[in-house]
């Protein structure tokens, strides 16, 4: 029992929370800027909805940072962190079969993507931040798209060149799409959150019963 | 005993063998038994004078249109039109850069082949040139046309083989003008579930994601054209 006992006591510690924020935030930051801005991935519908995911874990990093000792914060912070994980498994699905469907030909059974989202909650992300959740790709599209005139450095180059016919982990073995990556941090994530929780559970029902 | 067994699992296997295709027959029929919220979407505002025909809305910047123009709405409208059902393209002009530039080529090239007695698949057909050249560029070569609308508008009238000044003239028309109204209501419908988006009789909305086959697509649109 001690390491529940262990991963319940961290909980109420920041770190923990803050290495969410700061996961969250960073996967949201590297699709913006690295995949977006300087690789020329444009975002499709499901992508600017992953972001949105990605912004859940790292609002639930935030808030349970603020003071984890606090009840109302700590389950906050989870609520938000949860449905953000869960949702990011739910996006990164639709877009594997997107995906499959359009690279197989096999058109039945799936629905393409729109052009003008609609977040949870009717969050009109897409007209406060257009740069970053408006969508400017079609989905199963994960190719570069260089614009007219761009002038790229060296490594731009290499890179855009390297995933010229659509973003792989490992580009010359065709291995692991951005969505499987996706579902797989996201997987991860949910996977460690859900352990966190009912270690924290186990550990507070254990307190209330002790005379 | 055993023998008996044996005959009678014989003689099943042969009735099964003779009623099987006689279920095959009614496949088609039992497998589109179509529901709404399911199969289809009623629209709030139908759209009127669309009988016997299915509004296909698209756009050239869609992927999925492109592949679905090209691998199934040809052999689709070809089953359809035996049942003298006809496909009417909409072309959604919120959508892409040159959105807007796009549905004004494709309206006029519209009016150019009806005059000239040409159909959506004839390979002659302006419209079916023109939009299968942009299809070809965005998603094939990958060009943006980041030079601007005339560079955009280049390539559709080039495929079709017409000029500027002719295209001004047919976009003009009162038939192109009739056409690009219509077509204003494209937008109401790619907002429900994206494009591309099937209409059939103005009113039901296919649901794409529900459709298993060709011959699915099929049945259901004769089902929704019989209600």
């Amino acid at each position: 029992m001690k390491w529940i006992e262990k991963i319940a006591a961290l909980q109420d510690r920041r770190i923990l929370w803050i290495l969410m924020a700061v996961i969250g935030f960073g996967l949201a930051l590297t699709s913006f800027l690295v995949f977006q801005r300087w690789l020329y991935l444009r975002p499709c519908e499901q992508c600017v909805y992953i972001r949105f995911a990605m912004a859940c874990l790292a609002v639930g990093g935030a808030v349970g940072a603020i003071n984890p000792r606090v009840l109302v914060l700590k389950l906050a912070g989870y609520s938000a962190a949860v449905y953000g994980a869960a949702k990011g498994i739910g996006y990164s699905l639709a877009l594997i079969r997107i995906g499959e469907a359009y690279r197989s030909g096999n058109l039945f059974g799936v629905q393409g993507c729109s052009a003008e989202p609609a977040f949870p909650f009717h969050l009109p992300l897409h007209s406060w931040f257009p740069t970053t959740f408006l969508p400017t790709e079609d989905c199963g599209v994960s190719y570069p798209i260089i614009p007219e005139g761009a002038v790229l450095s060296p490594m731009q180059k290499y890179f855009t060149d390297l995933y010229r016919d659509g973003w792989y982990l490992i580009p010359s073995r065709q291995f692991m799409t951005m969505e499987q990556c996706t579902l797989l941090c996201f997987s991860l994530i949910l996977t460690a959150l859900l352990i966190c929780l009912i270690s924290w559970t186990i550990v507070q029902a254990g307190n209330k019963l002790r005379p | 005993m055993t023998t008996l067994t044996g005959r009678k699992r014989l003689l099943a296997l042969i009735t099964a063998m003779f009623l099987l295709p006689a279920f095959s027959f009614a496949a088609p029929a039992l497998h589109a038994a179509v529901r709404e919220g399911v199969d289809y979407v009623t629209l709030a505002k139908p759209v009127a004078g669309m009988d016997r025909t299915v509004i296909e809305v698209f756009s050239y910047d869609c992927t999925f249109c492109y592949k679905h123009d090209q691998m199934v709405i040809p052999s689709l409208a070809k089953i359809l039109a035996r049942d003298g059902i006809r496909f009417v393209p909409w072309h959604l002009k919120t959508r892409g850069r040159y959105g807007s530039q796009a549905s004004e080529l494709f309206a006029s090239l519209l009016t150019r082949d009806e005059k000239a007695g040409l159909g959506l698949f004839d390979d002659r057909a302006s419209f079916k040139k023109a939009k299968f050249a942009y299809y070809r560029a965005y998603h094939d070569s990958r060009e943006r046309w980041d030079r601007g609308p005339d560079s955009f508008l280049k390539t559709g009238l080039d495929a079709a083989g017409i000029s500027g000044g002719e295209f001004q003239k047919l976009l003009r028309e009162p038939a192109t003008q009739a056409r690009l109204k219509d077509w204003d209501g494209a937008y109401e419908i790619a907002r429900i579930q994206g494009i591309p988006a099937f209409v059939v009789k103005g009113k039901y909305l296919l649901s794409m994601k529900n459709l298993r086959s060709l011959d699915d697509m099929a049945a259901k649109i004769r089902e929704l054209m019989a209600k």
